[in-house]
């Protein structure tokens, strides 16, 4: 500890932020994460440039044509430079015009929306802040949106701006006109193995891209599997998954069930006149069965509790869980594929958690359906233990080379033609999604709270939004927008 | 007292960087972009940041504190009033002034166009020079009186390096007067000095 500074100038300080006001540290923290996030995101933003000069001068490299040269090169250097005007753009509500509501969650709404200015087509996703401030996990939740919004990946849906007002946070992202897994399972009823081998299969890369990149999905359903303008799937925005903690808290499924022994059904201490009944087992007939759950089906969609049907055993049993629980998702998606509803479906989430946990005994084709042995054999390989699971050693290599993938091509798979290919009139065409019946779902409480709030909060301007409530979402600010604008024409 | 050196050039605090590595990769024009586009952008994202940074210590400015706009203690600053008419200010009025000025003329559309297909006037290059000067003067401001007050909020290498890049910019592209650099040419040597700042004309 005799070390002597270098310089004479050399100065101890004293640090005290406690003298300055609470609005003041508070600030400071703010321009702190700000200034760090800017920088981070400069580098990035000179290297992607350049990685898109290079490519591109080598693209324009093979062209002879002096006069298209230039022309390509104009057309290069203007979209760059529109990119840079965009990010002096700030964009707001007032900026995108709602089209239609086009689906609904617990915490917010996706909505079809198209640009004013530029006339572009949008998918906006709105998130209640005040729901996800409750979530503890925000900081790593982000720092995966962040990774995804730039992994560029053809299997994710591509996010491109967003904004926030006090109460809500709104993603602008790419517009999937082909509606979701759900919606096409609710129309059809069933697929046909040579489908289903379709989608799955895409579903197959869409999780080891996902893997690839270091996560886990953990929430893969039928809902959150888009279809592109081309029929093709990409998994939903994910991460910033408002429903997802409840559904898979396990304590919050405890806690159900606390409730029903606590009401004294069939408990220990009953009394002596209680007589022991035993459950009558109403078994309804397949038909019956899809029929009520179909119904169901989209409510549960809409609900804050969301359901369960698609979750792994593992994630309810806080045991710790990898990516092979993505894998049981897939094989619970693909049963409903083939048999019409997912293999644990029952009238409550409370129920359907309980038929999880016990899956060795209630996991059951139905008579009635014939499915080929290679599909069954997948299915059972999928939603099994994770110790046993397929995929559990080799990844999604294992899984392709399951004999039910047999004769799939799959670095070809994108680029074939897709079994429902969705035939649109226009830009703004929504007839792939539940519009009219969207307009009839009422709010959930926590939603209709927040419209109350904005009610109270009209007129007065909300201005300095640096408040420490802003913190969380600052990485949110930007996020690349689609500087090759092709994408949107159609 | 005059003998004791500004906290800002004194060690370690003159040393402390968020930023490591040369300015030169976020400073320079990228090939093929537009030359107004690239200057606009980057004024408009230096402006809010010295914005956020001057909030954080704003209502310590006060009047009675610091009845005039200074840098070092023998250069004081005067808002032009628009009949061209001088006055002494405030320090933290002169600063309002300065920042709202700016900020009207980054959000307005004939200068800072957004929409896509409006066009830079031609004044462009002179309304920006405009707007740095002003900027420069706040921050040499800061520094001069309340730098000790982001030393307290470990603000210092945010600031340094915000400030280091904020010269490799101006200094790209010419939009500062060296004379009106000198209340913080000792730092601005410094840092070239480290190497963090390149000096003019000694790029590669
Ligand atoms: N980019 C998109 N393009 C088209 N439709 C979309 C898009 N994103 C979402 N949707 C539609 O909106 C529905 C709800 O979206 P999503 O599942 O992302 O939100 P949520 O249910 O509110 O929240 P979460 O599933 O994250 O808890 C989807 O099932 C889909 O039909």
């Amino acid at each position: 500890r005799q070390q002597q500074p270098q310089s004479a100038d050399y100065v101890y300080f004293d640090r005290h932020p406690e003298w300055f006001s609470k609005a003041s540290q508070d600030k400071a923290a703010s321009i702190k994460l700000k200034l760090e996030h800017y920088y981070k995101t400069a580098i990035e933003h000179a290297i992607e440039r350049n990685q898109r000069r290079v490519s591109f001068e080598q693209k324009l490299g093979t062209e002879s044509s002096g006069e298209r040269r230039n022309r390509e090169l104009q057309v290069f250097g203007r979209n760059e430079s529109q990119f840079l005007r965009l990010r002096r753009t700030r964009l707001s509500l007032e900026d995108f015009h709602t089209v239609k509501v086009i689906g609904k969650g617990a915490f917010g709404e996706v909505r079809l929306v198209q640009k004013r200015d530029t006339g572009k087509i949008y998918a906006m996703k709105t998130l209640l802040k005040s729901e996800m401030y409750k979530k503890e996990q925000l900081a790593h939740v982000k720092a995966e949106r962040d990774v995804l919004a730039d992994a560029n990946s053809p299997w994710v849906v591509s996010l491109y701006y967003s904004f926030q007002d006090p109460l809500y946070l709104y993603l602008i992202m790419e517009f999937l006109p082909g509606g979701d897994l759900m919606t096409m399972l609710i129309k059809w009823q069933i697929f046909t193995e040579d489908v289903t081998r379709f989608y799955i299969a895409e579903c197959v890369l869409a999780i080891e891209a996902i893997h690839r990149l270091g996560f886990i999905h953990r929430d893969i359903k039928p809902d959150n599997i888009l279809i592109d303008m081309r029929g093709h799937i990409k998994l939903s925005d994910f991460g910033l998954s408002t429903g997802f903690h409840k559904t898979h808290d396990s304590n919050y499924y405890k806690k159900l069930l606390d409730q029903d022994n606590a009401s004294g059904v069939g408990g220990l201490n009953n009394g002596r006149n209680s007589v022991l009944v035993d459950p009558i087992n109403l078994t309804m007939s397949n038909r019956q069965q899809m029929q009520t759950w179909r119904k169901s089906r989209r409510l549960m969609a809409y609900s804050t509790v969301g359901t369960p049907d698609y979750i792994a055993p593992e994630i309810f049993l806080n045991q710790g869980y990898g990516q092979t629980c993505d894998w049981w998702s897939l094989g619970a998606i693909m049963f409903e594929c083939l048999v019409g509803w997912p293999p644990f479906c029952s009238e409550t989430p409370k129920e359907t958690y309980c038929k999880i946990l016990n899956w060795r005994e209630t996991l059951q084709f139905p008579e009635d359906i014939h499915l080929s042995p290679e599909a069954e054999d997948l299915i059972l390989r999928l939603l099994t233990d994770s110790d046993h699971r397929l995929g559990r050693n080799g990844g999604a290599l294992e899984i392709k080379a399951h004999p039910f993938f047999r004769g799939v091509v799959w670095d070809e798979i994108r680029n074939v033609e897709a079994p429902f290919i969705p035939k649109l009139r226009s830009i703004t065409d929504t007839r792939f999604f539940p519009t009219d019946e969207l307009e009839n779902v009422p709010d959930s409480p926590a939603l209709a709270q927040a419209a109350k709030e904005r009610e109270r909060m009209k007129g007065n301007v909300v201005g300095g939004a640096d408040t420490k409530e802003d913190l969380p979402f600052i990485g949110y600010t930007f996020s690349r927008f689609e500087y090759l604008t092709r994408k949107n024409a159609l | 007292q005059s003998s004791k050196p500004p906290l800002f050039i004194c060690e370690p605090f003159v040393k402390i960087a968020l930023v490591k590595g040369s300015y030169k990769t976020i400073v320079q024009q990228p090939k093929y972009v537009d030359y107004h586009e690239w200057l606009a952008l980057n004024t408009f994202e230096l402006f809010n940041h010295l914005n956020k940074f001057y909030g954080v210590i704003a209502e310590y400015v006060t009047p009675d504190r610091y009845p005039i706009m200074t840098a070092d203690p023998k250069t004081e600053y005067v808002w032009l009033l628009p009949n061209n008419k001088a006055v002494s200010l405030p320090a933290g009025q002169y600063i309002d002034h300065a920042l709202t000025w700016i900020s009207n003329k980054i959000n307005d559309q004939t200068i800072f166009p957004t929409k896509s297909g409006m066009a830079f006037p031609p004044s462009f290059l002179r309304e920006i020079k405009g707007i740095y000067i002003q900027m420069f003067r706040i921050i040499a401001h800061i520094f001069h009186n309340h730098f000790e007050k982001f030393v307290h909020l470990s603000l210092e290498a945010h600031w340094n390096s915000y400030f280091a890049h904020f010269i490799s910019f101006v200094t790209e592209f010419d939009l500062i007067a060296k004379n009106e650099l000198e209340p913080l040419s000792m730092l601005i040597e410094n840092l070239e000095a480290q190497g963090k700042i390149i000096p003019v004309g000694k790029d590669s």
